[in-house]
């Protein structure tokens, strides 16, 4: 790393992200050649499409100086709301659809509250992750539904030209989520918000229907993902996704966005979310321990923002 | 002097109370104050479960639901100083899960076996630790705090659960027992330990020094700091505070119950930042007060016995999380709205 971040090679971030991750894989591989093996790395992928996925609307919002901290319970409301509505006699694939739509509607009403009331996303989002996961409690008695149809587990487990089909629609999102930061108004203005809200604003750039687009964007990120993992482990369940907001958060500052906003890249959160996924993989791989995990990814997680901190340039608070 | 510049920087003064306040004036002084809008919530919650079930008010119901809220209410005095010197910390859930196996390994008889004493004083000395480590890292390390917190939230939970390595914990000395089941003058051992917990954080925030800066800081860090403040001391004492809370709340509270696993904890830290923000303080710093976030536990922590009392059947307790949360949405969107027509800034 230079004391110069922001020079002509604008991918550093990136490039030490790639580094930590190749250092990782060849020590993985080094200790246990096996984990590196295809077979093994397509069975592992399976656990981290939910995941990416959210991390993508993360990605827009953190950049626009916001957090969402709703999308597990959010996950977890969809993932109800499928399996009621199965339970009720209704086609598991309209279920998906309706599934998406809360998504939607919740994360919309995080928006609401955030662009309109103008209350602080933290405050917001810690209100409807206790709201969501309430009500998905609420209306599920907190019992785990299950007996999707065979069909419908295709979603999660199904394959599409040798590639998982989750993996299929994350593609899909990841390849949006680029071209819009990078290519379009929309991405511009989400930049320019996390920089200075108020002269965006003032600009004309109307900040509260963007703010609203990247909040919904979120839920119904949270409501696919959910389908997903309904799909792939055959039930739905109100304690779905349970502190996936801190895995999901984690990713994406890993992946060098800025908590302050106005600073992050798709790129990055993809190194981000595959650093994240392969350490947590080979750890359980090798000592079967997942509580090592969390010992490894919050140390992760502060060190690196250490690190860009003191190693970028000091900037005024 | 200071006493009188640090009263009026500390709290927005409720006006002079009085027989001859008009009553345009007490609506705006609700208005404005969050304190008095939680406990009007509050009052008009007792008084609802009362009317359907009027046991609620006996004398032992009370007891237990004040020491089932002591820990939120000790660590919230805390959290209050944190969150109006702008930060926040996430951590305190996990932190308590840590504070508890470790108080737990080294007293239990069947581990280390130490006194109760010394069991205490180092899980007090561990979670002061933990806070000034945090507040080290927000400060001279420059790491947002709701990363710090956020990493030790999950690094914290980890290192507990390898310390307790799926086991749990049976066997406390009644020594340490006596903190969370004993009495002194008829009065749980926690409910004192609390008030003077809270006493003293009231005392801290309007009386001293200390709590003029930690409000003149969360205020304008930058005025703070050009006017020659100890900006990042004050920050790093506030968050070594809140760990040592979280290490007498643990004392406190765990010892409420006869078993100690690694899960202790999990999802308090939302519980106290919710209390914190629905009792007035302002995430973006420099106001907030102690007295409303002990209404906003009181009101928070209650909401479960309530549900019981209202005899809505068992599945009621599953909708708990759910007000909780509508709580907190009702309590912003109130504040919007009295802001409008007081014409304050957003």
């Amino acid at each position: 790393m230079t004391n110069r971040p922001h020079g002509e090679f604008r991918y550093w971030h990136e490039l030490v992200l790639a580094a930590l991750l190749v250092g990782l894989l060849a020590a993985a591989g080094a200790a246990d050649r096996a984990f590196l093996g295809f077979a093994v790395q397509a069975e592992l992928s399976t656990h981290v499409w939910e995941l990416a996925l959210m991390a993508l609307p993360m990605t827009l919002i953190i950049i626009a100086g916001g957090i969402d901290l709703s999308v597990g319970a959010m996950m977890a409301l969809c993932a109800v709301v499928l399996g009621l509505t199965y339970e009720a006699g209704v086609s598991a694939w309209v279920g998906a659809a309706l599934a998406v739509l809360a998504g939607v509607a919740a994360g919309a009403l995080n928006g609401l509250f955030v662009a309109w009331v103008r209350v602080h996303p933290l405050i917001v989002t810690l209100a409807t992750l206790a709201a969501y996961r309430g009500v998905a409690e609420g209306i599920s008695l907190a019992r785990p539904i299950s007996g999707f149809p065979e069909s419908f587990a295709m979603i999660g487990r199904g394959q599409l030209a040798g590639v998982p089909i989750p993996g299929v629609i994350f593609g899909a999102a990841a390849v949006a989520a680029t071209v819009a930061l990078a290519r379009t108004v929309f991405g511009r203005a989400i930049y320019a918000i996390g920089n200075n809200e108020a002269a965006t604003r003032l600009s004309g750039i109307p900040v509260a229907r963007i703010k609203l687009w990247v909040y919904t964007l979120s839920g119904a990120a949270a409501g696919l993902a959910a389908v997903m993992f309904v799909a792939r482990r055959n039930t739905a369940k109100a304690d779905i996704g349970a502190g996936v907001e801190l895995d999901v958060i984690t990713a994406v500052v890993l992946g060098g966005a800025s908590i302050f906003g106005g600073r992050g890249r798709i790129l990055g959160t993809l190194l981000g979310v595959l650093l994240i996924h392969e350490t947590r993989e080979f750890v359980s791989w090798r000592w079967e321990r997942d509580e090592l995990n969390l010992i490894v990814i919050g140390v992760l997680l502060i060190v690196s923002v250490l690190l860009n901190r003191v190693f970028s340039q000091r900037e005024p608070e | 002097m200071r006493k009188g510049l640090a009263r009026k920087c500390c709290v927005r003064k409720p006006g002079t109370a009085g027989a001859s306040v008009r009553f345009g004036e007490i609506i705006t002084t609700v208005a404005q104050r969050r304190e008095y809008g939680v406990l009007a919530l509050l009052v008009a919650a007792v008084a609802v479960v009362t009317a359907v079930n009027p046991t609620f008010l006996a004398p032992d119901n009370l007891r237990n639901i004040l020491v089932q809220c002591a820990p939120a209410a000790i660590v919230a005095c805390g959290l209050t100083l944190v969150i109006v010197t702008r930060e926040i910390d996430i951590s305190i859930g996990s932190l308590m899960g840590l504070l508890a196996a470790v108080m737990g390994i080294l007293t239990a008889s069947q581990r280390f076996g130490l006194p109760a004493a010394v069991g205490i004083g180092l899980t007090l000395l561990l979670g002061a630790g933990v806070g000034f480590l945090n507040g080290v890292l927000v400060t001279f390390g420059r790491v947002p705090s709701i990363i710090v917190t956020l990493g030790m939230l999950t690094a914290l939970r980890g290192l507990t659960e390898v310390l307790m390595g799926g086991e749990w914990i049976t066997d406390l000395p009644p020594a340490l027992r006596f903190f969370g089941t004993g009495s002194l003058l008829a009065i749980p051992v926690s409910l004192w330990v609390a008030a003077a917990v809270v006493a003293g954080a009231m005392v801290l925030a309007r009386q001293t020094r200390l709590g003029l800066r930690i409000y003149a800081v969360g205020g304008n860090p930058s005025a703070a700091r050009l006017a020659g403040l100890p900006v990042r001391r004050t920050r790093i004492i506030v968050f070594t505070l809140t760990g040592f809370l979280v290490g007498v709340a643990t004392v406190v509270g765990v010892t409420q119950l006869s078993t100690i696993e690694s899960g202790i904890g999990v999802g308090f830290e939302l519980l106290v930042v919710t209390c914190v923000v629905v009792g007035g303080t302002s995430i973006s710093g420099g106001t907030g007060t102690i007295v409303g976030s002990l209404l906003a536990v009181l009101l928070l922590g209650t909401v479960r016995t309530f549900l019981i009392f209202l005899r809505l059947g068992e599945m009621s307790t599953y909708w708990e999380r759910a007000i909780q949360g509508a709580f907190i949405l009702g309590a912003v969107l109130l504040d919007h709205l009295t802001r409008r027509r007081t014409g304050a800034e957003p």
